[in-house]
């Protein structure tokens, strides 16, 4: 055990080393670390053989044991391992990529006993995440915050997408553990915002791309690409392969879904989100695409009418994560620092009614928003804030708010 | 197959991510069980402490049958462990077979599966005859003597649970669930995809 009251980073042990001499070496040290062998793993058999379930419990229980030994660790024998072996990274990584999200199509594994091994799992990979997000587990177990920043960052222990996947995959029930781990992994190393940043654009590409297998004009970089005058007719939503309309609605889905809850989890991203102009793109997309794949899902034949049903709650989920995601992202970046009041109220107010005046011409997203999350609540709260503001605009927006809902041809329920 | 998702698409066009085959499976469940074997052989039960508590405060008849029965422990351990492993590998199964059947009458699925965890498909027929050896063994011996025997030496029955990080904290296993803005209007369906499929 390392001595108590010094950094982890900084501490020496003296144990015996392989020749049983003893030697005297940091606490952090690949030395230290056990060959513990962590398998990866696969997620339970969605046709439930038994013999199929049998080998998930099996493959399962190497890691739920391994894990909760890991777990039962000391703080400087944990921080070898995690550091150390790659193994354990390949068995964390796989529960990322391969975990059913509640969302997935396959339906729930029929055997209690792969139900609760699953749910074993899900515990002991979260409070390993956990655990590797806590610098200072005590006053005598912890590490050098910025040693830490770089340990984890250095190392991957988490990048952007691990980020999100531990928010889709955890975030329902527990945000609040959730945001006080990426807060502290952000705050301890501010690289994070940097890669933030670098993967906004290949979000926004994900949308590109949805727009582009659907045919449509898409305002990203590839718009800008002139097209092959040989190239092949494009599919709509209605002529591609069923398949390829299930897998777009399910792609689209699953990224409003993940985006949604890390903005929810993490505000902070919304200010990097906001600066690549995403809410406008997020707008123009939902106006483009959203009427497109509705009509797509309505007006196609599906021999399997469950399935038809189960893409519209998709496409119509999805359509609220946009929705959801938009205020999220006028919540944080404006709304919020005009209702903390402070030196640039007028400023934030201005872009906010920016914003607002921008959704004007994107008539089923304004029409939707405002169902959500009523335009005019926000406009009265911004004339509470700041009394002087132009009526005539405000009036305006208003108007132009009704007008949307009258081009959709649906009625306003407030 | 993984449906497709934002973070797959992000790993593999962004570049905040270390770059490797995900599929590439290090460790293959032979390596793992032999890794937990050795693991196992190291903890504090072993063959000769076993050998010495079925060897002590018996009379000479009882020390007999004993010595038959871990005889024959041996027998269907290497049954279980394979014929190309050493005596070493051999008395550490026997160890947890022992363990195992300390307290049981019969190779329940959990024995079964805890077995099969540590040595691979196996023949049933060797793990009733060390489940049954185990029973006569106990018998012998009394079942407090072994179970006090078994509580001081197997560190896994002494797991430090109560110091493992997270014990306290509560986890929700809540997911994310379909929140649809609005049902699929059955009207839309019927009247329109007759004839607009093509």
């Amino acid at each position: 055990m390392a001595c108590a009251r010094v950094p982890l980073d900084e501490q020496q042990v003296t144990e015996p080393g392989p020749l049983g001499k003893e030697h005297t070496l940091p606490a952090l040290h690949p030395a230290r670390k056990e060959e513990r062998c962590f398998v990866p793993y696969k997620p339970p058999p969605e046709d439930g053989s038994p013999a199929e379930a049998e080998e998930f419990l099996e493959h399962a229980k190497f890691i739920t044991e391994d894990l909760d030994w890991l777990l039962a660790l000391p703080h400087d024998k944990f921080w070898c391992q995690v550091v150390f072996d790659d193994s354990l990274q390949r068995c964390l990584d796989s529960y990322l990529h391969h975990a059913p999200r509640g969302l997935d199509l396959a339906a729930l594994p029929s055997s209690p006993a792969v139900v609760d091994m699953q749910r074993c799992v899900h515990r002991a990979v979260f409070l390993t995440f956990l655990r590797m997000a806590t610098h200072k587990e005590s006053k005598e177990s912890f590490l050098t915050p910025a040693v830490f920043g770089e340990i984890i960052y250095e190392n991957f222990l988490f990048d952007i997408p691990k980020i999100l996947d531990l928010c889709v995959l955890f975030g329902k029930g527990n945000s609040q553990l959730l945001n006080k781990m990426i807060e502290n992994i952000f705050t301890q190393q501010p690289s994070y915002y940097v890669d933030l940043d670098e993967t906004v654009p290949t979000v926004l590409q994900v949308f590109d791309t949805i727009l582009g297998k659907c045919g449509l004009y898409c305002e990203g970089a590839a718009a800008m690409e002139p097209m092959k005058l040989n190239s092949q007719k494009q599919h709509t939503a209605m002529t591609m392969s069923q398949q390829d309309l299930v897998d777009l609605v399910l792609y689209l889905c699953d990224s409003t879904t993940t985006i949604h809850a890390f903005l929810d989890i993490f505000p902070a991203a919304c200010s990097s989100f906001h600066s690549h102009g995403f809410l406008s793109r997020l707008t123009s997309f939902y106006e483009t695409a959203v009427p497109d794949l509705e009509s797509a899902v309505r007006k196609r034949n599906f021999d399997d009418k469950g399935l038809q049903e189960d893409l519209w709650k998709r496409l119509s989920h999805s359509c609220r994560k946009i929705v959801e995601m938009a205020h999220l992202l006028l919540h944080h970046t404006c709304l919020q620092p005009i209702l903390e009041g402070g030196e640039n109220m007028q400023t934030f107010a201005e872009e906010l009614l920016q914003h607002f005046t921008s959704f004007l011409p994107e008539k089923r997203f304004l029409s939707d928003y405002d169902e959500q999350f009523s335009i005019a609540d926000d406009i009265s709260l911004l004339q509470q804030a700041l009394p002087l503001i132009d009526e005539t605009r405000t009036s305006y927006l208003l108007r132009g708010v009704e007008s949307a809902w009258d081009s959709v041809g649906r009625r306003r329920p407030h | 197959m993984s449906p497709p998702r934002l973070t797959g698409a992000l790993r593999s066009f962004s570049n905040v991510s270390k770059k490797e085959a995900i599929t590439e499976q290090l460790y293959d469940l032979k390596t793992k069980r032999l890794k937990r074997r050795q693991l196992f052989a190291r903890e504090g039960l072993t063959w000769k402490k076993i050998f010495h508590l079925c060897s002590e405060h018996q009379d000479k008849a009882d020390q007999q049958a004993a010595s038959q029965e871990l005889k024959s422990l041996l027998l269907a351990a290497k049954d279980i462990v394979g014929t190309e492993h050493g005596q070493a590998a051999i008395e550490s199964a026997a160890v947890f077979l022992f363990e195992t059947f300390h307290n049981k009458d019969h190779v329940g699925t959990e024995e079964t599966r805890a077995i099969k965890q540590m040595f691979g498909p196996f023949p049933s027929s060797a793990a009733e005859a060390s489940c049954a050896c185990v029973a006569r063994l106990v018998a012998l011996l009394g079942d407090s003597r072994v179970e006090n025997f078994i509580q001081t030496l197997c560190s896994r029955h002494n797991p430090q649970r109560s110091s493992a990080f997270g014990r306290n904290i509560a986890f929700s296993h809540d997911c994310y669930a379909l929140d649809p803005l609005e049902d699929l209007p059955c009207s839309g369906i019927h009247e329109e995809n007759a004839s607009l499929d093509f």
